[in-house]
């Protein structure tokens, strides 16, 4: 393969000699420097060997090539992997595999031009048009509203704006004035638009099991009510799961009053307690932590996913990646930051960082010991950890004092917590890279479930309201929740599911989504919103609040008078107070934050470090819930399911991570996994239970130690979400998140598992460097050359403010005049060949000279002085791998899910993919992995338009790639023909024909039917809105579209945002026009770390990426 | 050997030849028509109404706006169909008895939508804007015809993609200026005249001041399709 480019050159057509020389010429140019500029030609002679600039921009290929490779198989080279590569789906996804003779072949072709003949032969169905009887305020057919609400992770509010369409919610997007948004949303934001449009969510009351009302339940549950208030409720009991909502509080403290002795008993199925516990130990109370990441230069993880895990990941996955873009104008490792991470299941944040030790789960607590002692803080011992760059991390960590902040695990025990609270005190983190407020949580005078679980079993509990999780299936077998329901004389559950906890329950009451009811919740960091519905409960549903007002005598109160009430509404309507509140709460509502609510900080002591918890020993387990369904809440949503997971690219299935080491030791083979992917079973026992499920790989993962997933084995989830293996029997009371003394052994069998990994594969060995991944040192070595940044490095490192200005211009418009006069910046407009001062005109440079025809391509005149010219550019530096974008594609698009068996064989629609590559020659020691999100490159050249028969594809004069669906037979050859494998086939009816679901569409998308070929559109409806818009408004619709006004899915000058763009928590993904000189695309295009995928292909890409840089210790060597 | 056939059939394989041949033409061409018919495209056919609602004497005759009704016809794609409350703000008053209009009454005492026969019925792969037809200078009447003729409403155009072309291939003849596009007896040669310029000269200006891509944009698929 790595001749293939080279080859091409002596296939040339015949041309005049000359011709021939000078095409041969450039192509061994291309196939030397894949991206590189022609112009160069000329000045190459001067500088004498490979310019600076050169070295730069091939960075990849000017180093020793590391291996990068996406499977086991591809590692090791196997001739499976080989066909696989050559196939464009997997084996017997794409072939008619019977025996088809001669005769029924021709039967099959007659009857199909037959039925093609009568197909057409249809008229459009009569339709009947419906107008409002009274119109509704604010509606205009046709045009969505957005509206502030908010969503809440763990109980913690996250701001998000949803987008609305003639009353129906169809997206869910950040909220940019929300401070845990930021304008970003992470995948169970997004997808739990589906939870509400899911037809298997329950629909109206049962009682035990028969359909019922409301009033038949108030009248039976009322007199029991009544008969506890003689008692002050005593055998009254809530089980709640994490809340911050200050509504709930003050039903919580009504209800205490009112029935003091009744108990509220809470627990976190996805669990957050060490956090609470840990405070408890480090401060003597509960503390809640904020981080400031965009004050660290260093940053230690110890097992903390907090790019995903915490309530507040969505901002300090901003703030973290804002430290460490690499930029031509800040660009030197000093200037970047460094993340040190320690942890047992290899997470996204450890395939982020700088330096990543794997380890068992329970050394992660004598890890905290030791650097404690190593960072000068009282009460650690620095012979508790092994690992042999603690010392270089300690050094680190107190150069940079201030500067520098240790994270917790969120599933670490109370002494993890404990010990880096003090680690953070002793390095100087608190008060400016991290901060402490009050705690957010309604804890007060809650007791837990273990609690209620005794009291059930003593026959203390009379009546039981089940008011948030699913505690028969998602707490640890041991706890036996449902058996001991069984001896609480009334229960009720409230809930969205008729699942595991309702059936074991007298009532069932539907909960009504976040979407159709009235609340509020705070922050992370504090800051109060409101969850405002958008559309009526769909169903017979209740919210909570409404059932903690039917026990606090606030029956006739809805939940918008109740949330209201909480604010400080007043009674009357008319009082000039009332006017006040009103406006009040109108701006509240639609900026979707309360101002002023955010928490202080405040200074607490450290009391005492906590003492060595036991030491465990054998092989140990580590618990997580399943990246996409969580602990099971998601389990009947069908995005989430297909999504795939993070670094295994794995959907609808659970399995239990092994190590490579592992896995030999097993005796499961490693390289025939991941192409056919079977998960081959284990047997995991563990505090006295036993699963048995399929195992599978994962490079990074400690030896000795297992994870396992939850989530998944759910009974009644609905017709979704009953797959996989359920892991609760293996789960202990007091340690719910790690356990020890493992024991794994194979069992029989093996489990097809739907994998995507291995699929849409490129060819990208040789010199094709699909991904790039390099040091910053490298990166500065190709700019400065080997003796490093110039002497006056340092001096604009201190004058840094004075030069800002200049910096920011540099970034706008690289190439002209001036940008060379600072030496600083060696990549002066010479290098980019062009004096023109758009970027449009540098690229036309780079690439023009390698066609052999007089094209015109839509980048060359007239076109692109008339039009926009949109164009992507993603920064895989940034990219965290968190699927936000591929849920916003899916949302946004219409994308239909298609099921377990059509994954496995190759045909998942997501129009957006995370390939997720590894490196290093060994699945042991391999470094990584590092994401690429993958949309539609929109090649000016494309390969997919030649091929088309029915020019079903083609290119508009932005552009854009654009697909006419009702145009396309489904030859699939413009999928055969696409080197990035980026287009999709509906092989089958896909789109749901389910009634509710169809409100969840966006109607400004067409729905794709089967054998119709679909992909990546630039996300064209907004283009067209945005461009209706500005030229409504009298504008041009050119530069990039300005001079309109605005409506929602437009930022600043009314620059359409891409879905995946607008979702991306890390701003990894940027779009925008050629044209327009202001737009960051632009200026991000002309940065030296820009490349084109596949580019000697010269198909002209129009998203283009930019490398990933790491910047490891020094001091460490080899990371 | 014996011959199979008898010389006749020479004729009748010829005759079979030419046969098939136009056979197949008058297929294609049937096909063809048959597309192209009222039967398909629905131009020209007026459709039953729950009210059989008038354009004639609400346009001509009263002189309401397009946009009294059509409200949304310059901010979003769909024109809007009135609501009930819309045909109250008269019928409250005027022909409150008439027989004629008891559905309008109906609907408005028990708060139900009326529900009309669809006229327009474009397929749900094309993406057709009203605003920014409307915010061009493309009359009503360019594509719906003689509206104040209609006693009952039909579609005028066929609606099918050589007829969008035809404007999107050369959108200087169906221009006009914003503030005529209501009206429905627009003359482009008095608008000339009024102008003292040639209609060719003011269809370039048109053409010009609305920012009107000429350059092929309007015929890219993505312009409709999506």
């Amino acid at each position: 393969m790595k001749s293939e480019v080279a080859t091409t050159s002596t296939n040339v057509p015949a041309l005049a000699a000359t011709e021939l020389d000078a095409v041969d010429q450039r192509r061994a140019m291309v196939a030397k420097q894949p991206d590189t500029c022609p112009g160069h030609e000329h000045e190459e002679p001067t500088t004498g060997g490979i310019t600076l600039p050169d070295t730069l921009r091939n960075l990849r290929s000017a180093t020793p090539t590391k291996k990068l490779w996406r499977s086991m198989s591809e590692l090791s080279e196997s001739p499976e992997f080989k066909e696989l590569l050559d196939r464009e789906f997997p084996k017997a996804a794409s072939e008619w595999t019977d025996e088809v003779s001669r005769r029924n072949f021709m039967k099959i072709m007659g009857a199909s031009l037959a039925l093609a003949g009568v197909a057409a032969c249809t008229r459009r169905p009569e339709e009947i048009i419906v107008p409002y009887v009274v119109p509704p305020e604010q509606v205009v057919p046709g045009r969505p509203l957005f509206f502030a609400s908010t969503y809440t992770m763990e109980g913690l509010g996250r701001g998000i704006i949803v987008e609305s369409h003639e009353g129906r919610p169809t997206k869910i997007e950040g909220n940019p004035d929300h401070p845990a948004s930021l304008g970003a949303a992470s995948t169970h934001m997004q997808a739990s638009i589906l939870s509400m449009y899911d037809p298997d969510r329950s629909q109206g009351l049962l009682r035990t099991g028969d359909n019922s009302t409301w009033d038949r339940f108030v009248a039976e549950v009322m007199p029991r009510i009544d008969a506890l208030r003689a008692t002050k409720g005593e055998g009254l009991r809530l089980l709640l799961t994490p809340s911050a909502s200050p509504t709930l509080q003050r039903q919580l403290k009504l209800l205490a009053s009112q029935f003091p002795s009744a108990k509220v008993h809470a627990y976190d199925p996805a669990g957050h307690a060490p956090g609470s516990a840990g405070a408890q130990a480090a401060f003597g109370q509960d503390v809640n932590t904020v981080y400031q990441l965009d004050q660290a230069k260093v940053v230690v993880s110890l097992d903390s996913n907090f790019f995903v895990d915490n309530a507040g990941s969505l901002t300090y996955a901003k703030q973290f990646i804002n430290g460490r873009r690499v930029r031509e104008d800040n660009h030197d490792a000093a200037k970047m930051n460094r993340l040190y991470v320690v942890e047992s299941t290899p997470t996204i944040t450890g395939a982020m960082a700088d330096h990543r030790e794997r380890v068992k789960p329970s050394q992660i607590e004598g890890f905290a010991r030791a650097l404690l002692a190593k960072v000068g803080g009282t009460g650690g011992d620095a012979t508790a950890s092994n690992i042999a760059w603690i010392d270089a991390l300690a050094a680190d960590l107190t150069a940079n004092k201030g500067a520098a902040v240790v994270i917790a695990g969120e599933y670490q025990s109370a002494a993890v917590h404990a010990l880096v609270h003090a680690i953070n005190t002793a390095i100087g983190a608190v008060g400016k890279t991290v901060y402490y407020t009050d705690p957010v949580y309604i804890t007060s005078g809650t007791g837990t479930i273990e609690e209620l679980v005794t009291d059930a079993k003593a026959g203390k509990v009379k009546l039981l309201f089940i008011l948030g999780g699913n505690p028969v299936y998602d707490t640890p077998a041991a706890l036996q929740f449902g058996a001991s329901l069984e001896q609480v004389d009334f229960r009720i559950r409230v809930g969205s599911y008729n699942d595991e906890t309702s059936f074991l329950c007298h009532w069932h009451i539907p909960e009504s989504h976040f979407l159709e009811t009235w609340s509020d919740a705070r922050a992370f960091d504090g800051t109060a919103s409101i969850v405002q519905p958008l559309i009526a409960p769909l169903y017979d549903s209740k919210s909570v609040h409404q059932i903690l007002g039917l026990l606090t005598d606030q029956r006739d109160q809805s939940d918008y008078e109740l949330v209201r009430a909480t604010w400080g509404a007043p009674k009357s309507t008319i009082t000039p107070e009332a006017k006040v509140f009103e406006n009040w709460w109108r701006e509240a509502l639609n900026k979707g934050v309360i101002p002023n609510t955010k928490f202080a900080a405040e200074t607490f002591a450290i009391r005492a470090v906590p003492a060595v918890s036991t030491a465990v020993g054998g092989d140990e387990i580590v618990f997580r819930p399943d990246p996409n369904i969580l602990d099971g809440r998601f389990a009947n949503n069908g995005w989430l399911q297909e999504l795939p997971k993070p670094l295994t690219k794995l959907t609808w299935d659970n399995v239990f991570f092994i190590s490579a080491g592992k896995a030999t030791a097993l005796g499961i083979p490693l390289t025939d996994k991941w192409d056919d992917a079977w998960g081959y079973n284990v047997t995991v026992s563990v505090n006295g239970g036993s699963v048995t499920g399929p195992a599978w790989v994962v490079p990074g993962h400690p030896d000795d130690v297992i994870t396992a997933f939850l989530g998944y084995g759910r009974s009644r989830a609905g017709n979704v979400g009953n797959v996989g293996v359920d892991v609760s029997k293996i789960r202990s009371i007091a340690s719910p998140w790690m356990g020890a003394s493992v024991d794994i052994k194979r069992a029989d069998g093996r489990v097809r598992l739907a994998c995507t990994q291995t699929h849409q594969l490129m060819k990208g060995a040789g010199p094709r460097d699909l991904i790039r991944v390099n040091t910053i040192e490298e990166y500065e070595q190709a700019k400065y050359g080997p003796h490093g940044p110039p002497a006056h490095h340092g001096e604009e490192k201190t004058g840094e403010a004075s030069h800002g200005g200049e910096e920011k211009h540099g970034v706008a418009a690289a190439p002209v005049a001036g940008a060379h006069e600072s030496h600083a910046k060696p990549l002066g407009p010479e290098y980019f060949g062009g004096t023109a001062d758009t970027a449009m005109a540098r690229k036309a440079v780079r690439s023009v000279a390698l066609t052999l025809y007089n094209q015109h391509m839509p980048s060359d005149p007239p076109y692109n002085q008339t039009t926009n010219q949109w164009a992507m550019s993603i920064d895989n530096n940034a990219c965290i791998g968190c699927n936000a974008c591929v849920v916003a594609c899916q949302s946004e698009n219409n994308i239909p899910i298609v099921g377990k068996t059509e994954v496995i064989f190759g045909r998942e629609m997501h129009w957006l993919r995370i390939d997720t590559y590894y490196g290093g020659d060994s699945v042991e020691q391999a470094d990584g992995p590092y994401f690429q999100p993958l949309p539609c490159m929109h090649c000016e050249a494309a390969p997919c338009e030649v091929v088309c028969p029915v020019a079903a594809t083609q290119h508009d004069d932005e552009g854009l790639n654009v697909m006419t669906y009702n145009r396309c037979v489904g030859t699939k050859y413009c999928s055969n023909n696409c080197p990035y494998k980026v287009r999709r086939f509906n092989f089958f009816r896909y789109k749901s024909d389910d009634e509710t679901t169809k409100l969840m569409r966006n109607p400004d998308v067409s729905i794709r039917t089967r054998g119709v070929m679909e992909k990546c559109t630039y996300c064209i409806q907004r283009i067209s809105a945005a461009r209706i818009e500005a030229k409504k408004h009298g504008g041009d619709g050119g530069d990039g579209i300005r001079g309109g006004t605005s409506f929602g899915k437009v930022e600043g000058e009314n620059t359409p945002l891409t879905a995946c763009q607008q979702s991306c928590p890390t701003e990894a993904i940027v779009f925008g026009s050629l044209t327009d000189p202001s737009a960051k695309v632009v200026a991000l295009k002309s940065e030296p770390t820009d490349y084109s995928l596949l580019a000697d292909l010269n198909a002209r890409p129009r998203t283009t990426y930019m490398g990933r840089f790491t910047n490891p210790n020094p001091s460490i060597g080899n990371g | 050997m014996a011959q199979i056939f008898h010389p006749s059939m020479n004729t009748v394989a010829k005759a079979t030849i030419i046969g098939g041949v136009l056979f197949a033409a008058a297929l294609g061409a049937l096909g063809s028509i048959v597309d192209r018919s009222p039967y398909v495209t629905q131009q020209g056919v007026i459709r039953d109404q729950p009210i059989p609602f008038s354009h004639t004497h609400h346009v001509k005759g009263v002189g309401l706006d397009c946009r009294y009704c059509h409200t949304s016809v310059e901010d979003s794609g769909f024109a809007g169909i009135p609501s009930t409350k819309t045909c109250m703000t008269c019928h409250s008053k005027l022909y409150q008895d008439a027989p004629m209009l008891a559905p309008v009454h109906k609907s408005w005492n028990e708060n139900k939508p009326i529900k009309w026969n669809r006229v327009h019925n474009l397929a749900d792969y094309v993406y057709f804007d009203h605003s920014i037809h409307v915010n061009k200078g493309v009359g009503c009447n360019t594509c719906h015809g003689p509206v104040d003729e209609m006693r009952m409403t039909w579609q005028h155009s066929t609606l099918q993609m050589d007829w969008c072309l035809a404007c999107h291939r050369d959108p200087g003849k169906f221009v006009r200026p914003k503030e005529e596009v209501f009206n429905l007896a627009y003359d482009p040669k008095k608008e000339a005249e009024k102008r003292k310029i040639s209609v060719a000269d003011l269809q370039a200006s048109l053409l010009n001041d609305y920012h009107i891509r000429t350059t092929g944009h309007l015929t890219n698929c993505s312009v409709c399709h999506r």
